[in-house]
């Protein structure tokens, strides 16, 4: 399935298989941790890196508005991975990508990485706190937000799931008590997991789609 | 290069003043040692191979000490190469001191991963005559510009312990960096010391081409004990740690003053440690554990202990295998079998350095069929069947470090990097394609249909010099520089600081905060992670579990294995182990049939469970891993169903719910070698065995930055992973250079290919006795409890999701 709903302080979310949130209520889509121009970053330190990523990220979020026509885009921190240099191309292409969709509101809830860069040259509002609306705050760090149900990033969530004697090691989405981590759209990120916890909702993503984990209480 | 003649009077003369040295120590030059001496006068190269303990140090040094007594010369003469570091200090302190005897105006420096700045800045200024370094050192010396005047004065290379080196990518970068000085100073002799080995004509070619092998006369006796199981004892037909015996290793370790207990992995070195803890009744410090993730700080000091006699027990893997020599080690105890001939020769050399002394080892088999792998080693030892160490051939990582190094080092033309190159054993046949493909990568960061803009690791000038021209690639090279990698590893530290060691990430992925385990001896409690460390306290006891390292566990070697066969087949072998072991050969036979030398045993047997086929190769555990996979895969195209299967050093088990009808003719098709590569490709998922190898081709290549610690936040954004990494370029560059490489690692190193194949051809060629037991057989036994390896399975993302969806919906109604 691509598609999986999941209920959360009385709201409904969409968690789609390219790694997105979707919030039907105020039709907003959600991404985390995008991390455009990393293989950039990483040609310039010496790391062989073939180009392209970039683009395909472009085109899955291409996708995804085509898909829910959102109102607006929230990326939830680390937009861009480092520092753009003036023979960047990815950048131009962003901007390209930005202008196609330039009715879209677009948001960007600064993370620890887009202090290399301003958001405003890629056409994203700048949010320095945390966004709140209705029960739900969204956020980078995980760090809980009384009052509110924080949607947050920056940790790259991943989860261990056995299937017979193998073991798949997958992003996911992980709904906790008071804070839900969204995997990190960009491709070219890495995944920390974690033992899932008793009071936790996982929902893994694997390359077919959604795997709704049961989290037994233990 | 002036050489004197070894027939003049200065020679000899030179030569008498050492050999008064070893008067006034009450010794005497061993022929070997003055052949040795000669050779070097004469400006050969060579091997010198004896056990340790006869002097071979002194055998080599002789030569240059001679030579530099007749050709007094400022800067840097010899360059002594050490594969370990903690060896280095030993061994400067021995070369010193022979240098002072000789009355030579030398200067001994040593140059490692944890040398002092001082130290690195009296190098840097060419204040030295003898350098001890590693071979990662001294391709970071290598990578200077001023490499040229550095070596102007060479005058040879010794290569300690050159066994430990020759099979592994060090082997092949010292190779490299041998080339190298070979380049810079044609007329400088190159000279290795090695433990025997089965394949010492070829070790000698892999280090210098042409030269003499020089061995010692002397043969050092090694005897091998065994813990035979006591009449009427139960013995477990299965297991691995050996518990069990802990009584009589305790008292075998209390009846000498010190002891050394060999284990064969990291985790039952720390179970058998904690074992020998409890019942321990001497004062606690006198037992101590050492292996290879343990903090070098207190395995120094572990060996220091063993040094001075402090410690009475030390209990080890391989990490002890070769060092410092312990000359208060009086007994040697190995759990388990040593799975080769040349390691269980190797540990037994660690007791007895006495000269003249036998060494001696006590073995102590965790299962019965263990005990024919001693009765097996004797033998193979007393007819000199001593496994060879292949040196690796034409490795594209390692030569892409090298490349890099060399740019940095005054730079290169491509035309005479790859005519030094070729000069090696390691890359004697490498393709000029192979070549340019790695320069390429160099260069661009891939092969030409990719794209990789903003990369520049190693830019070409209008002349053809390759150089590097970005100080952080230059610095992030030399950081990197060698290839000994320990993966995701994680710091384990006190609350208060000082460190213990490391352990592998996905261990401590599983564990929370409160956790308690066992590592370095200790019983530790989990009480955070932060920046790849994992801060840990006392705790009083242990619940939880121990940590596990990846490729622990070795395959039963080819020459054990034979000899292995022969012995099981040897229905009169008077050895105590095969004596003990005649009740369960009978029920073996009386079952089943006991297989011979060149027979294949094939058993099929009904368990509850569902039907399994037993295969017994005894080609080592590797190679069955590949074999189970392939035969899995012929008999799924045969019937298609669901087939797991498991591996251990004697044979492999294929299982399914119910198996096709077989007899020995199927069998014989089932397993011919015909079409095996095309097989293993079908059967074995590739990619997904390569991903895992890419990682340390990644680093050695230096695709990924390891990071150093201490490092900043900057680096810290550099970090990529492998598999991320792996996954881009098998998408958007599949032809890169590495990816073969890792494809080839897996082929050769996980599944062991070439023995593979040679067990195919062994089984086409031989009898085939195919058995249908009533009952699992005592051969049987220990793969029928062997975890599921693995399985074949034809699978996509799309249906893998389905069963595990319908999985977790059965396991919910539960």
């Amino acid at each position: 399935m691509m598609e999986f709903g999941i209920e959360v302080a009385g709201e409904t979310l969409q968690l789609h298989g390219e790694r997105a949130v979707f919030w039907p209520r105020l039709r907003w889509l959600l991404l985390a941790d995008v991390h455009f121009g990393k293989g950039a970053v990483l040609r310039r330190a010496g790391v062989a890196l073939p180009t392209g990523q970039t683009l395909d990220d472009l085109q899955r979020i291409d996708r995804l508005i085509a898909h829910y026509q959102p109102q607006r885009l929230v990326v939830l921190g680390d937009l861009v991975h480092g520092r753009a240099h003036h023979d960047t191309p990815w950048v131009a292409d962003v901007q390209r990508w930005r202008e196609r969709h330039a009715a879209l509101a677009m948001s960007l809830v600064v993370g620890n990485h887009d202090r290399h860069m301003d958001a405003g040259i890629l056409g994203f509002e700048r949010i320095d706190e945390v966004l709140c609306e209705g029960p739900l705050a969204l956020g980078h760090e995980p760090t809980r937000y009384p009052g509110h149900y924080l949607l947050a990033g920056h940790v790259h969530p991943g989860v261990n799931v056995r299937d017979g004697w193998r073991k798949h090691r997958l992003p996911a989405f992980r709904f906790g008590r008071s804070v839900a981590l969204l995997p990190a759209f960009g491709r070219l990120t890495g995944l920390y997991e974690e033992p899932p916890r008793p009071s936790e909702r996982i929902v893994a993503v694997t390359p077919a789609g959604l795997l709704p984990l049961a989290t037994r209480a233990r | 290069m002036p050489t004197t003649s070894t027939t003049s009077a200065a020679w000899r003369r030179a030569e008498a003043r050492l050999r008064d040295w070893f008067a006034a120590q009450g010794r005497k030059p061993a022929p070997f040692q003055r052949a040795a001496w000669k050779a070097w006068g004469e400006g050969r190269n060579g091997l010198i191979h004896a056990p340790t303990g006869t002097g071979k140090t002194l055998a080599a040094v002789g030569g240059p000490l001679i030579d530099g007594l007749l050709h007094p010369a400022k800067g840097l003469q010899l360059l002594w190469i050490t594969p370990l570091r903690s060896l280095a200090t030993d061994t400067t302190g021995h070369l010193a001191a022979a240098v002072e005897a000789m009355g030579l105006p030398w200067r001994v420096l040593r140059r490692t991963g944890d040398s002092s700045s001082a130290e690195r800045a009296r190098l840097r200024r060419g204040d030295c005559e003898l350098l001890v370094t590693t071979p990662e050192s001294l391709a970071l010396l290598l990578s200077y510009p001023d490499v040229a005047t550095r070596f102007a004065n060479l005058r040879g290379v010794v290569v300690d312990e050159w066994h430990e080196l020759i099979a592994s990518k060090r082997g092949t970068l010292l190779q490299l960096g041998l080339a190298r000085l070979r380049t810079l100073q044609p007329d400088s002799r190159v000279w290795g010391l090695s433990a025997t080995l089965g394949n010492l004509d070829e070790a000698l070619h892999a280090l210098c081409g042409d030269g003499v092998l020089i061995g010692s006369a002397a043969r050092k006796r090694t005897r091998i004990d065994t813990a035979l199981p006591g009449p009427g004892e139960r013995f477990p037909w299965v297991g691995h740690l050996g518990l069990k015996q802990l009584g009589r290793v305790v008292q075998a370790v209390l009846e000498v003053r010190t002891a050394l207990v060999f284990a064969n992995t990291r985790s039952q070195a720390e179970l058998w440690h904690e074992a020998l803890a409890a019942v321990w009744p001497e004062a606690p410090e006198t037992l101590a554990v050492h292996h290879g993730s343990i903090d070098p700080k207190l395995r120094l000091a572990a060996e220091e202990g063993l040094r001075t006699g402090a410690l009475r027990c030390v209990v080890a893997t391989s990490s002890l295998d070769l060092g410092v020599d312990f000359s208060t080690v009086d007994r040697v105890i190995q759990i388990g079998s040593p799975k080769g001939v040349a390691r269980l020769l190797q540990r037994a050399g660690r007791s007895g350095h006495a000269p003249g002394a036998p060494s001696s080892i006590l073995c102590v088999p965790t299962h019965l069929l263990e005990l024919a792998e001693i009765a097996a080693a004797r033998r193979a030892l007393a007819a000199d069947h001593l496994e060879p160490r292949h040196p690796l051939r034409g490795c594209l990582d390692v030569l892409a470090q090298h490349l890099l190094t060399r740019a940095l080092g005054g730079g290169f033309h491509a035309d005479q990097a790859y005519a030094e190159v070729a000069t090696t054993r390691a890359y004697a046949q490498l393709p000029r394609a192979q070549f340019d493909a790695v320069l390429d990568y160099l260069e661009h960061g891939g092969t030409a249909l990719a794209g990789y803009p903003e990369y520049h690791k190693l830019v070409r000038d209008a002349d053809g010099l390759c150089r590097v021209e970005s100080r952080r690639v230059a610095r992030l090279h030399r950081l990197s520089i060698g290839t000994i990698t320990s993966d995701g590893s994680v710091q384990v530290r006190y609350m208060k600081g000082a460190r213990l060691g490391a352990v592998e990430e996905s261990f401590v992925a599983r564990l929370r905060p409160g956790d308690r385990f066992l590592f370095a001896g200790r019983h530790l409690q989990l009480v955070r992670v932060r920046d790849m460390t994992a801060y840990v306290r006392q705790a009083d006891n242990r619940q939880g579990g121990v940590p596990r390292w990846m490729g622990g566990r070795m395959p039963l070697s080819g020459e054990l294995s034979g000899e292995l066969r022969r012995v099981l087949a040897d229905g009169d072998a008077g050895e105590a182990e095969m004596k003990a072991l005649r009740p369960l050969l009978a029920i073996q036979r009386s079952q089943s049939h006991v297989p011979q030398a060149s027979e294949l045993l094939v058993e099929r047997t009904h368990t509850r469970e569902g039907d399994y086929l037993f295969v017994y190769p005894f080609a080592g555990r590797l190679a069955h891993e590949g074999l189970a996979a392939v035969l899995a895969y012929r008999l799924a195209q045969r019937v298609p169903a669901d087939y797991g299967y498991a591996v251990n050093d004697y044979g492999l088990a294929i299982t399914a719910r119910k198996l096709p009808p077989l007899d020995s003719e199927a069998m014989r098709q089932l397993l011919h070698p015909w079409g095996l590569r095309r097989d293993i490709r079908a059967s074995i998922n590739l990619a997904e065995l390569a991903k895992r190898q890419f990682r340390e081709v990644a680093r050695v290549a230096g695709l990924v930055f390891n990071g150093y610690p201490g490092q900043s936040k900057t680096m810290r954004q550099l970090q990529v992973s492998s598999g991320l990494l792996f996954d881009v370029l098998r998408q958007h560059d599949p032809e890169h250079p590495l990816l073969w490489q890792a494809e080839r690692e897996v082929l050769d190193q996980q599944l062991d290919y070439a023995r593979l194949r040679d067990a195919l051809l062994q089984a086409a060629r031989g009898p085939l006795r195919y058995v249908e037991p009533p009952r699992l057989t005592p051969l049987a036994f220990p793969l029928w409890v062997e975890r599921l390896r693995g399985g074949v399975h034809a699978d996509d993302w799309k249906s893998r999701v389905e069963r595990m969806l319908a999985q977790l919906e059965k396991a919910a109604d539960r």
